[in-house]
Formats: structure tokens, C-alpha cells, sequence
């Protein structure tokens, strides 16, 4: 199939299931499509790479600048705002011929783990007509416009599961790179020191075409990896038929659904009977994982938004903000901004005061440190960011496998009136790679038969669970390997 | 330390308009006191600058006055006890102050500290603005390496230790000309620690309570931060923003409590302004806005017996609960400022009332500080890590390299100006010439004496009245002409000027001529000095022996009776009048009193031993 014909199918596909939300403003589609044809005939002529990323429909999260298309990071603070500039990641698939066709939902500045916090309403996963299940968050356009064919890959980003989460939500793929590869200038922060731009797609191929093209040093990136660490990072692929693969004791928790566990297991044996060895590790710092993200998360996300005022960009409240006592923005800001957005603000603003950082924001700091020492103990391979970094005490192993989320995609109806507590509990297996930096993809695994639910059966829809690959530090391709190799062992 | 009654009674007499001198020299040297503070934040205007320039000639009249007064004081004060109550109304005697001053100055710099946008100081508004500077969504900041040069350069000439390892982290508030919502600075890792000041008596206005001893005020640290936006008002309710300034580079200079006397700590003030510009570390000084001072002040009483005063700030102990005063655009309102909060503190305290933290205001001319906010409307600033900007790593090798290469600090060149032969001047004019002009009255003097040395080479005799004449033609004669006009060093080239004094030096024209032919070139005059001398004919033209001759024996002639007393009465000393009268009779400069007398005695004739 052409790609002339891809391209019409998934602009299609954007119009198709508009009622899904996933894509919030679409660039013009006669344009898109003489583009594509151009890069079609370059293609007949030349034979290209079937990896080249020439005439291939792209989305983009709307929290990654564009001067295209509006930015809205789905707030109503930046309902009208457009940026002045392309981030880094935008040029960089533009200048790879790949053409950005919309801008997808989210939950608001990267907040929220089902995709409800958006200012242009929820994103929903609809399989069948009557489903209305969580696509996840807060990529969660991302992973409903892959998993409905709206594009060939969709950049997503990810601070604590942001793209895991709603891959393993939706059945798609989800790839978070090492913190540092990709280039953050022209995304918008919600978490600097976590935020990682990620890629969705329906397979490892297509993420890693995309994957290659944005792994570049950046200058105007100043936590770009500098050349001289990229060429230390060992361009590892799976060298050996034998993989050690590590089992970390500490994600078996008690709400672990059993579809899930058995998913893991399953991929476990697969991978057994290829040939993999399989090894348990512990990571005790994970138990404390969840709650160091959720203090330094915020914490970063108050500095972050405080520059939100509508004075320079964005929206302004109506009528008179502020009097000769007070800020001019204090109307605009609370209009401006969702709940769960206020709410991390306020809670990132109390763990950063005076009388409460060293009780939050210090220990979850070390908290972090810990959980960055349990992975480089279990790796096999060390950490080049650590300096004489500490070599696992025995054969460590070469990647993690684990579950992605405890359970799989709820319904939308019960997440809405969900306690914020719970929602935070589904990034509790993304969160540890987060805080480490490291590289790690959610794989969509079949679950057991007799898990399916009768009515997907019967409409014939596959249901996957997702499972998590983490890998060391700048492992990038190892994981992406090893992603193909599970797939390929649980669909044989 | 100084006795505590020259100092309560020199201090509380700066706040008396009688004792107006000790502020004047400020005015005189350092154009401050004109400047409408208030206006600071709305204008920046460099030409603003040349309109305060002063000559030297009211400086150093102040001195003189004020060296009077001090002595008038220090008398009247050893006859009759003064009463200080009377004039200070609190007890100031019975209570020891403490200052420490925190003082932000704009950084010298090309570009921005954390984008690569140009500064600016009077650009048209909002034509020097990066993404990051409009905290647009997705831009990150970009630390400016050489941006670091002139912060280390500050910290060098202040002694500091400079840290192998610094950061920057974000201090929250919000305000329309933060465009971020916080101020990037350095408060976890600040680049330098622990140095030091020394001020010395030279350093103390003079007529001002300074010590004999040199004081010695510790620096806790150095940090480079950013500034904000200008914020400029249309009343009633228009505020217009300048983003050119966002992203300036600043430091902030934070000293030890270590300050006793409001006039030390206006003398620190301005001191660490002098090193700042020496080093090139900053171009602006106060008048511009380009340096401001936050002052904590807190008293504690003389008798230590009392327990009451256990705060500790920046590890100095037993103090009493201080306050802050905000934002101090001139020497003065430092001064003021200073002893406003400290008569209101004493005031409260022996009312029965208690300090309370807080933060405070000062307009100048006005009599007491204004509270602004107390401890419970204290920011907290919720200072923060920036996760986007690595931390810094300064290689020893540059610090050593900026050490070597630092200019010459005002302490050394008072030094070397005052001490040994080189240039022989008094400390008051050493002082006077590097007050003057921003330091380029001394370059300009320097080159002078530069170019008399050149001439004086070959005479090793002349070289010790160089400096000394260079100085009195520079300061003086210069001076008084430049006086109310705007100082520049190519109205009289340093060449041309070098030319009259050695002209003097070596006697080939008179004094008054001398002074002539400066007034001419300022005025304007383009011919070379010796083409000037030679067209209007002004050398010095002694007289031949036989004009000698006639003059004298007309002389002696016309003063019989005086020749009588000298030949008969052998009163000799009158000889001294007639060489008197020669030389009033001849042109300035023609006559020669060794020869006239010489002459006078061959006539007379008288032994030459009488």
C-alpha cells in the first residue's frame, strides 16, 4: 500500500472518530495529502527505506509546541494560544519529511492518568459502541488515535507513566527513551526533571523509525545528553540468544489484578521457552516510589505553572483582575486552570514551603536516589551517569519485565468519581522508571482466554494487558529489542 | 572602636541640617542625594549620569570645611558636654546597632544570564527578548558562561572563596514583572563565600565619625541571579512592561552583621560600588539604578547583661530582632534609613515595646521607615532546585588567571599615590582623584604623569615633584576650570597639560602664564602649547646683566637714606627689599633673586658673607 493511501486512511480515521476526542485541531487535510503524494513519487523513484518517516501522518501531543497548530496543553489558560516557535521534536519529524496532521488530548499540562482533566473534554476508548473505557493519561489522545489508526506513530510524553500508562490502556505500544535523548525545548513542563517525550505506536518499528529520527543532541536543550555521554552509551541490541531477565518481586502487589498477573506470567513463560533465564530482584525503594513522585511531581508543576497570567500570552478572566493590594492574575489563574491542575499546584506549593520541604520535598529527593541505586544494583550493565557506579553484586540481569498498570482500562464512568488518591495508585509500576530516567515501553500482551469479556469476545476485539520492559540507563535499543522479542513470543 | 560619645554625637549629628558637610561630600563626590529615587524603577537614562558630575572644587572645599568642623566639634565637645537627649531624643548612647546589607548590582555584561539576548539600558522597550525571557511554554533557560567573568571578578576584589561548584534555584513570588513566577538565583550554592571589606579612615567622608582603626565587614556570600522586567506606570491604572531587563545579570552581595554606625555602613555601600566598578564588574553605580541595598537593622542595649537579645543571623549571636529595609537607591537613604530605624527601634523598646520582624520602606526625606509587611505576610519564597540548569563547575586554573589579571583596587592605588616617592600625594587628594569622574580624573592624571616623566627622563632630581605638581594641576587648576561642567580627559589633552607643567617645572614660563595658557586650551585654544608660547611670545625672558645693572643703581639711587642704613648702619637685611623691589619692577619671572642680590652687593659694594 502506498502511502498516499496509509495517509488518506488515517485522515479518515481523524474524521471518523471525531467523537473520541483524541485529536484536538487538525491541520489542513488537501495540503497534508499533496504533501504525502509528493513524498509518494520520491519514493517510486527512489525506492526508499520502508523506515523512512517521508510522507508518514504523524500526531502530536498538544502539549508540544507548534506554529502550526495551537498549543493548548488542553487548559482553558492557553485555549487561544499558539506558539511562536516549533520545539525541537516538530523540526526534527518535519525535517524527516513526516507530516504533522493534528495535535492530540491530554489531561491538562500532562495531569492525570485517564484523560478526563482536559479542557476540550475527555478522551474515551470506545472498542465497540457501547464501551466507554479510560484511554489512560495523560497521553491519552495519543494511544486512541494509534490504537484507531489516526496515524502511524503519535508523540505522547511522559513524566510518570504519561505514555505507558494509556499504551497499556488501549493496546498500543508506548515508548518512555532515557531521560536526556529527546529534546524537551518546545515542550511544555509539567515536571522537568521527569518529563520525557515519548513515542506511541501499533509496533516496535514504527517507534523505533520515529525514535531514531529525534534521538539527537540538542543545544537549545540545556538536560540534552551531551555528545560526549552519547558515545558512551552502548548501542546494545540483544547480543546473545540468552537474555537475563529480571522479575522485580516488589511490583507483585496485592491489588495486582489476577488478568494481569497471568498476562505476566505468560509473558514470563514465553520468553522461558525461547531461551531467556529468568531471575527475581527486589527494588524495596519502589513501595516509596509513588509517593516521592507525587511531592516532587507537583512540586516542580507549582514553579512550572506560575508563569501562567495571561499577561504576556494565553487567556485572561473578563473584567478587572486584581486590585493595588494584590497580584493582577489571581481571577485569571483560577478561572484559567482545571481542578486537578490546581490541586498539584497547591499541593507542590505547600511540599516546597518553609515549614514543609524537608519533611517532603528533601526526603522524597532521597527517596528518588534510592530508587535510581535499587536499578543500577539489579542492571547488569552500569549506569553512565553514575560515577564509579555501583556493579550488581552478582550477574545482574539485562532488563525488567513487569506489568505496565495493576489492572487493566476502567470504565470511564468509574474513574470520574474516583477519589484523586486512586487515580494516582495506576502509575504506581511506571513511576520507579520515571524518577531513574530510564528507558522502558509498555508491550500489549493477550490475556488469558478466559479473562476476555464475553461482549469484546463476541465483537472479536482483541484485549491485551500491558507489560513494561526497563531497561538500564541509554539501553534504549536493548529495550526496543526485546519489546519485538515479547511480542513476537506471546503471539506465536 | 571609637568612644562611644564621638560616635553617638557624630552620628546623631548627621541627621541635624547643621552638620549638613558630612552628607555634602557625597553629593560633591558621588552624585547621589539629586536623584529622585522614586524614579528609579521608570527610567534608566545614561545621559541622566553627566548632568551630576561635579568638579572638584566644592570636594575639596568640603574637606577643608569639614576637617574645621571636626575640629570645632571635638573642641567644643572637650569644654562642654553636649546634650545629647536633647538633640537625638532617644537614648542612642545606652544602645549598640546592628547592620548587615545586602546589595544587588547589574553585572557588566554582553548578554543575558540565561538567554542569548543582548542587555540593554536604554534600548526601545521589548527589542532585546528571548523565548525564556517571556517565559513562552517550552523554552528553557540557557546559562550564559561568560556572564560568569565580571560575578568572579566581584568576588575575587572582594576576597571571597569561590566555589568549585555552584547552582541556581528558583525563588517563587509572584509579580507582573517576573514573567516566570520566580527569580532564578543562587540560594542552596551561591559561587562565593566568606570574604571580607576593609574600609579604611581615607574611605570615611571626612568630618564623619570614622574610626582610626581600618574596619574589617565580612562578605557571607556572592550569588548571580537575574532581574526582573521594568515596570513602567501610566496612573491611573496602566502598568507598561519592559522585558529588555529581564534576565539581566545581577549579584547580590549579602555582608555579615557586622556594622555598627549608619556612616560605615553608606561607607561599605559605597566602597563595594568603587570595587565593583574598578574591576569592571559593573558599569552602573546607584545614581543609575544600577546598584540597590537592603539593610537589616537590629539594636541591642550596651549592657549585655540583658537576655532578651538571642537572635543569631548568619551565625553572628545575641542580637536583637531585626528588621529590613527594602530597596535603598542612594548612599544617603542607606545613612538615613539606617538611623530612622534605629531611634525608632530604641524609641519602641523603651516605650516597653517589642521589635517586631518585619519588612519595611524608606522614601527619602521622609523622618521614619514605613512597614510594608510584617512576619506573617513574609513571602515564602519556596526556593526550589532549577531542574533545567546544570549545576556550575569553575576550574581553579580561571579563578587564578582572574586573579592575576584584576585591575588595581582603590585601597592600592590610594596606597601607592600617598606612600614612597612616586607620586607624593596627600591621602585627601588621592582620594579626591579617585572619587572624581568614576576613575577616569586618576587615568587622566596618570597619563599626565606618564608623559612629564617621558620629558623628565634625563633629570632625576625633577621625578620627586612630578606627581605633586601633576596632582595641583589636575585637581586645582583643572579643576576649578572644569567646575560645573561635565568632566572629559580630551578637552585639555594630558600631552598638552604635560607640557605647561613642565614649562613651569623648568621655569620657561611663569605661573600666571602658565594658568593662561590652560584656560586657553580649555576654551578651546587648538594650537599646541609650545606653538601658543611661541606666537604670543610668553616665555620667560630673563634680563641681560647689564638690565640688572640699571635697574639696581636706579634703585639705589632713589633710596639714599636705605643705602645709608645697609653701608653705615650695617643693617644688611635691607639688601632683601631691594632684591623685593627688583623683582616687583621687572616682569614676572625676569628676575632672578640670587642674581638681583649678587648684583645689589657688587654695587653697594658690601662682602658677599654679610
Amino acid at each position: 500500500m502506498s502511502r498516499l493511501q496509509h495517509a488518506t486512511r488515517q485522515l479518515d480515521n481523524i474524521f471518523k472518530h471525531a467523537s473520541l476526542r483524541a485529536v484536538v485541531s487538525t491541520a489542513d487535510r488537501t495540503s497534508l495529502l499533496s504533501a504525502v503524494e509528493s513524498a509518494d513519487n520520491v519514493s517510486r523513484l527512489s525506492e526508499i527505506d520502508c523506515r523512512s518517516l517521508h510522507g508518514r501522518i504523524i500526531l502530536v501531543k498538544d502539549n508540544i509546541c507548534t506554529t502550526q497548530l495551537p498549543t493548548t496543553a488542553a487548559s482553558g489558560i492557553l485555549k487561544n494560544f499558539t506558539s511562536p516557535y516549533d520545539a525541537t521534536v516538530v523540526k526534527l519529524l518535519q525535517d524527516a519529511g513526516a507530516l504533522i496532521a493534528g495535535k492530540t488530548n491530554m489531561d491538562e499540562f500532562g495531569m492525570g492518568s485517564h484523560n478526563i482533566h482536559s479542557y476540550h473534554g475527555p478522551t474515551t476508548m470506545g472498542r465497540i459502541g457501547v464501551e466507554e473505557r479510560s484511554a489512560g493519561g495523560s497521553s491519552g489522545g495519543s494511544a486512541v488515535a494509534v490504537a484507531t489508526d489516526q496515524c502511524w506513530t503519535a508523540l505522547g510524553t511522559d513524566t510518570g507513566g504519561s505514555v505507558r500508562l494509556p499504551a497499556a490502556y488501549t493496546g498500543t505500544f508506548g515508548f518512555k527513551p532515557s531521560y536526556g535523548l529527546l529534546s524537551r525545548w518546545g515542550v511544555i513542563a509539567y515536571a522537568n526533571s521527569l518529563d520525557t517525550v515519548g513515542i506511541l505506536g501499533n509496533d516496535v518499528d514504527s517507534i523505533e523509525a520515529t525514535f531514531d529520527i529525534l534521538n539527537v543532541y540538542d543545544s537549545k536543550d540545556p538536560t540534552s545528553l551531551n555528545l560526549s555521554t552519547r558515545s558512551r552509551l552502548s548501542p546494545r541490541k540483544i547480543s546473545s540468544s540468552s537474555l537475563r531477565i529480571g522479575i522485580p518481586l516488589d511490583y507483585n502487589i496485592s491489588t495486582l489484578s489476577s488478568t494481569v498477573r497471568e498476562a505476566w506470567k505468560h509473558s514470563l513463560q514465553r520468553l522461558q521457552e525461547r531461551g531467556h533465564s529468568l531471575h527475581t530482584v527486589r527494588l524495596p525503594a519502589t513501595q516509596h516510589a509513588l509517593s516521592a513522585y507525587y511531592v516532587l511531581a507537583p512540586a516542580e508543576a507549582s514553579s512550572n505553572l506560575a508563569r501562567y497570567d495571561g499577561v504576556r500570552y494565553g487567556s485572561r478572566a473578563k473584567g478587572v483582575d486584581g486590585t493595588p493590594e494584590s497580584v493582577l492574575y489571581a481571577k485569571t489563574r483560577g478561572e484559567g486552570f482545571g481542578s486537578e491542575v490546581q490541586r498539584r499546584i497547591l499541593l507542590g506549593a505547600f511540599s516546597l514551603s518553609a515549614q514543609a520541604i524537608d519533611n517532603y520535598f528533601i526526603q522524597a529527593q532521597q527517596v528518588r536516589r534510592l530508587v535510581q541505586q535499587d536499578f543500577n544494583r539489579v542492571f547488569q550493565t552500569p549506569n553512565v551517569l553514575v560515577d564509579g557506579s555501583t556493579h550488581s553484586e552478582n550477574e545482574g540481569v539485562d532488563v525488567l519485565l513487569c506489568p505496565t498498570a495493576p489492572t487493566l482500562a476502567p470504565q470511564l464512568s468509574e474513574v470520574e468519581n474516583q477519589d484523586p488518591i486512586q487515580a494516582y495508585m495506576n502509575d504506581v509500576f511506571t513511576v520507579p522508571a520515571s524518577l531513574a530516567g530510564l528507558p522502558a515501553i509498555s508491550v500489549p500482551v493477550d490475556i488469558a482466554e478466559k479473562d476476555r469479556q464475553p461482549k469484546l469476545k463476541a465483537e472479536d476485539v482483541r484485549e491485551n494487558a500491558g507489560m513494561q520492559i526497563i531497561g538500564q540507563y541509554g539501553d534504549d535499543k536493548l529495550v526496543l529489542d526485546v519489546a519485538r522479542e515479547l511480542t513476537e513470543a506471546t503471539r506465536s | 572602636m571609637i568612644p562611644s560619645t564621638t560616635r553617638t554625637t557624630l552620628a546623631a549629628a548627621s541627621i541635624r541640617p547643621s552638620t549638613h558637610h558630612s552628607c555634602r561630600c557625597y553629593t560633591s563626590c558621588l552624585p547621589l542625594i539629586k536623584r529622585k529615587i522614586y524614579d528609579r524603577p521608570l527610567f534608566r537614562l545614561l545621559h541622566t549620569a553627566r548632568e551630576s558630575l561635579k568638579d572638584d572644587t566644592p570636594f575639596r572645599k568640603a574637606l577643608k570645611d569639614a576637617a574645621k568642623k571636626d575640629k570645632k566639634e571635638k573642641r567644643e565637645h572637650l569644654n562642654r558636654p553636649s546634650n545629647p537627649a536633647k538633640l537625638r531624643g532617644p537614648h542612642v548612647d545606652n544602645w549598640e546597632l546592628t547592620v548587615g546589607i545586602e546589595i544587588h548590582a547589574e553585572l557588566n555584561t554582553v548578554q543575558k544570564l540565561f538567554s542569548g539576548a543582548a542587555t540593554s539600558v536604554n534600548q526601545a522597550p521589548n527589542t532585546h527578548v528571548a523565548l525564556f525571557d517571556m517565559a513562552f511554554p517550552g523554552s528553557q533557560p540557557h546559562f550564559q558562561t561568560q556572564t560568569l567573568i565580571p560575578a568572579l571578578r566581584a568576588a575575587l576584589a572582594l576576597n571571597c572563596d569561590i566555589q568549585y561548584r555552584s547552582s541556581f534555584d528558583r525563588k517563587h513570588y509572584f509579580y507582573q514583572d517576573q514573567p516566570t513566577g520566580y527569580q532564578i538565583t543562587q540560594y542552596y550554592e551561591p559561587f562565593a563565600r566568606d570574604g571580607y571589606i576593609t574600609l579604611y579612615p581615607h574611605d570615611f567622608p571626612p568630618g564623619s565619625a570614622h574610626p582610626n582603626e581600618p574596619v574589617t565587614i565580612g562578605i557571607k556570600q556572592v550569588q548571580m541571579e537575574q532581574d526582573t522586567a521594568k515596570t513602567i506606570q501610566q496612573p491611573p491604572s496602566t502598568h507598561l512592561l519592559d522585558f529588555n531587563r529581564v534576565s539581566h545579570p545581577l549579584i547580590e552581595i549579602i555582608t555579615l552583621p557586622q556594622i555598627h554606625d549608619p556612616t560605615t555602613a553608606a561607607v561599605c555601600v559605597r566602597k563595594i560600588q568603587a570595587i565593583l566598578k574598578a574591576v569592571n564588574a559593573a558599569t552602573a553605580g546607584m545614581e543609575l539604578g544600577g546598584l540597590r541595598a537592603d539593610v537589616n537593622v537590629s539594636i541591642r542595649p550596651r549592657d549585655k547583661q540583658l537576655t532578651d537579645y538571642q537572635h543569631s543571623y548568619s551565625g553572628v549571636t545575641g542580637l536583637g530582632q531585626r528588621t529590613e529595609i527594602k530597596n535603598l537607591a542612594s548612599l544617603k537613604a542607606v545613612e538615613d534609613a539606617i538611623i530612622a530605624e534605629r531611634d525608632r527601634q530604641i524609641e519602641l523598646l523603651e516605650g516597653g515595646g517589642v521589635v517586631e520582624g518585619e519588612t519595611r520602606g524608606w522614601t527619602l526625606g521622609n523622618k521614619s521607615t514605613k512597614r510594608l509587611r510584617g512576619k506573617e505576610g513574609e513571602i515564602d519564597y519556596r526556593y526550589m532546585p532549577d531542574p533545567d540548569i546544570p549545576p556550575i563547575f569553575v576550574d581553579p586554573e580561571l579563578v587564578d588567571h582572574l586573579r592575576s589579571t584584576l585591575p588595581r583596587l582603590s585601597d592600592e592605588s590610594v596606597h601607592i599615590l600617598t606612600n614612597g616617592n612616586q607620586y607624593n600625594l596627600t591621602p585627601k587628594d588621592a582620594s579626591t582623584l579617585l572619587a572624581l569622574d568614576d576613575g577616569e580624573r586618576l587615568d587622566y592624571y596618570y597619563d599626565v604623569v606618564e608623559r612629564l616623566r617621558a620629558r623628565f627622563a634625563a633629570e632625576p632630581a625633577m621625578e620627586a615633584r612630578i606627581g605633586k605638581s601633576a596632582g595641583n594641576w589636575v585637581l586645582m587648576e583643572l579643576g576649578g576650570l572644569v567646575r560645573n561642567e561635565e568632566w572629559s580627559s580630551t578637552r585639555v589633552p594630558s600631552e598638552q597639560l604635560a607640557s605647561i607643567i613642565s614649562h613651569v617645572l623648568r621655569k620657561t614660563i611663569t605661573g600666571r602664564t602658565a594658568k593662561t595658557l590652560l584656560s586657553m586650551k580649555y576654551d578651546g585654544d587648538e594650537r599646541p602649547v609650545d606653538q601658543i608660547i611661541a606666537d604670543e611670545n610668553m616665555l620667560v625672558r630673563p634680563l641681560s646683566d647689564r638690565e640688572y645693572e640699571e635697574l639696581a643703581k636706579g634703585l639705589l639711587e632713589e633710596k639714599a637714606d636705605m643705602v645709608r642704613d645697609i653701608v653705615e648702619k650695617n643693617q644688611f637685611k635691607k639688601v632683601k627689599w631691594f632684591v623685593g623691589q627688583m623683582m616687583a619692577r621687572s616682569a614676572e619671572g625676569t628676575v632672578e633673586p640670587d642674581k638681583a642680590e649678587e648684583v645689589l652687593r657688587t654695587l653697594l659694594p658690601l662682602p658677599r658673607e654679610n
